[in-house]
């Protein structure tokens, strides 16, 4: 399989091709980064978990569509920067916050980011979207799944159906947004 | 202010279906009207907080995968440590003897000791297993005596439970449990079903179908198998460049 097969192949797998990969580089890359960085064992894993989310976000976003190098020289690039990100922010350990590290580097619009309060609000109304809805919205803003995939997915009728129910479900996500801005008492 | 075209017209720029005209006069709004900036924001906040909720979805997933890759490694090292010292010396013995059988005669590990030296039945990263359940249903009881090691147990599960569906995860498991066992006819089965009929797994079904083929002597087979996946730069094609220049 050539390397653009396997972006392909990235784009429209699911939970178990990413830990097909997860598995298949894991012992390489954490004798790598021990080795080089001297982090420990826990670290190490951390730092693995963020490279390989980092490297499905690149391919679903479309930042990564040709692979020059192999899968393995990639990962390993996204964890040396990771490494020296870290590095840089502290010089005594290179323990990684993952969850940070997620928000700002892959979440977080580095022009301009969203005010907190706002952002707070809109996480409590998405965990009070139904289920079906939940999952729609995420293939399609977080999967970056097309409208013709997301048929397949969900079994809906046609593309014009998802399409239809997506906004749907995001009109409803905006209300429920409102609704926790308005309980905490918060005016934008 | 027309909210309900305002949302839309949010909604729109975020999924890139804007006009240029369009997005300039979105553009342009930010700028001079609050209230639209307002809805602007919300509309980054909630596609923020769903990429945020699967981003966190998906590290739970490999958390996951590593607590069970752990948990089957410390399975193979208890299952090493109980092994009496005398085995060791026995082994050692066993080994001195094969290594220096292919010091002096290079060139002549036999398929069976290629497959021997190369197969390690793939982890189950795809359904947790919990131990001691009292509700454990056929399906996970297969799953935990896979991981257990427990192969001629999983396998007839597995069996089971492609008799009912076939699926990709478990095509594939049942043909390691198998493989493990021996039975690399119906490993080949299994994988041979897994590649034709299913996208899942693809690399993997033929890492392991070169191994069937390995096991059963079929070298020409097993080298045909073997070069496909050398040739891609892809998972398991260090593995099976190595192999490759083994398979004589």
């Amino acid at each position: 399989m050539a390397n653009n097969d396997i972006i392909a192949k990235i784009q429209s797998g699911g939970p178990g091709e990413l830990a097909m990969i997860y598995e298949e580089y894991r012992n390489e890359f954490l004798h790598w980064i021990r080795k080089e960085y001297g982090c420990s064992e826990d670290d190490s894993k951390d730092i693995y978990q963020v490279t390989i989310l980092v490297f499905y976000e690149n391919i679903r976003c479309g930042k990564l569509e040709n692979l020059v190098s192999s899968v393995k020289t990639y990962l390993f690039g996204i964890g040396k920067n990771i490494v020296r990100d870290t590095m840089r922010k502290s010089t005594r350990h290179i323990a990684i916050d993952q969850e940070r590290w997620l928000k700002e580097y892959l979440i977080d619009d580095p022009e301009e980011s969203t005010p907190e309060r706002i952002y707070t609000a809109a996480r409590n109304a998405l965990e009070r979207l139904g289920k079906p809805c939940r999952k729609l919205v995420e293939l399609f803003y977080y999967e970056r799944k097309s409208m013709d995939e997301i048929v397949v997915a969900l079994n809906y009728k046609n593309a014009d159906t998802a399409k239809n129910q997506k906004c749907k479900c995001m009109k409803r996500l905006r209300k429920l947004c409102e609704e926790e801005m308005k309980r905490t008492a918060i005016t934008i | 202010m027309n909210t309900e075209y305002d949302s839309e017209l949010v909604e729109r720029y975020f999924d890139n279906e804007l006009s240029a005209v369009e997005t300039r006069s979105v553009i342009e709004r930010l700028q001079t009207d609050r209230e639209f900036k307002a809805l602007f924001d919300q509309e980054k906040a909630l596609i923020r907080s769903i990429r945020a909720a699967g981003l966190q979805k998906d590290l739970l997933h490999l958390k996951e995968v590593e607590k069970n890759l752990q948990k089957s490694l410390g399975e193979r090292r208890s299952r090493l440590s109980g092994i009496q010292p005398w085995y060791y010396a026995i082994a050692a013995a066993i080994a001195l003897f094969v290594v220096a059988t292919i010091w002096f005669i290079p060139g002549r590990e036999t398929p069976e000791e290629l497959f021997q030296s190369y197969f390690v039945p793939v982890g189950n990263v795809f359904e947790a297993t919990t131990r001691g359940s009292v509700e454990a249903t056929e399906r996970s009881a297969a799953f935990q005596a896979y991981d257990q090691g427990n192969y001629q147990v999983a396998a007839e599960a597995f069996n089971t439970l492609l008799s009912q569906e076939k699926e990709p995860a478990v095509l594939l498991l049942n043909a390691n449990a198998n493989l493990a066992l021996g039975n690399a006819g119906t490993a080949r089965e299994n994988l041979i079903i897994l590649i034709r009929d299913f996208d899942d797994f693809d690399m993997a079904a033929k890492w392991y179908l070169g191994l069937c083929y390995l096991k059963e002597g079929d070298i020409e087979q097993a080298r045909s198998v073997l070069e496909e996946l050398g040739g891609a730069e892809v998972f398991y094609t260090s593995k099976a460049k190595e192999l490759l220049k083994k398979v004589k």
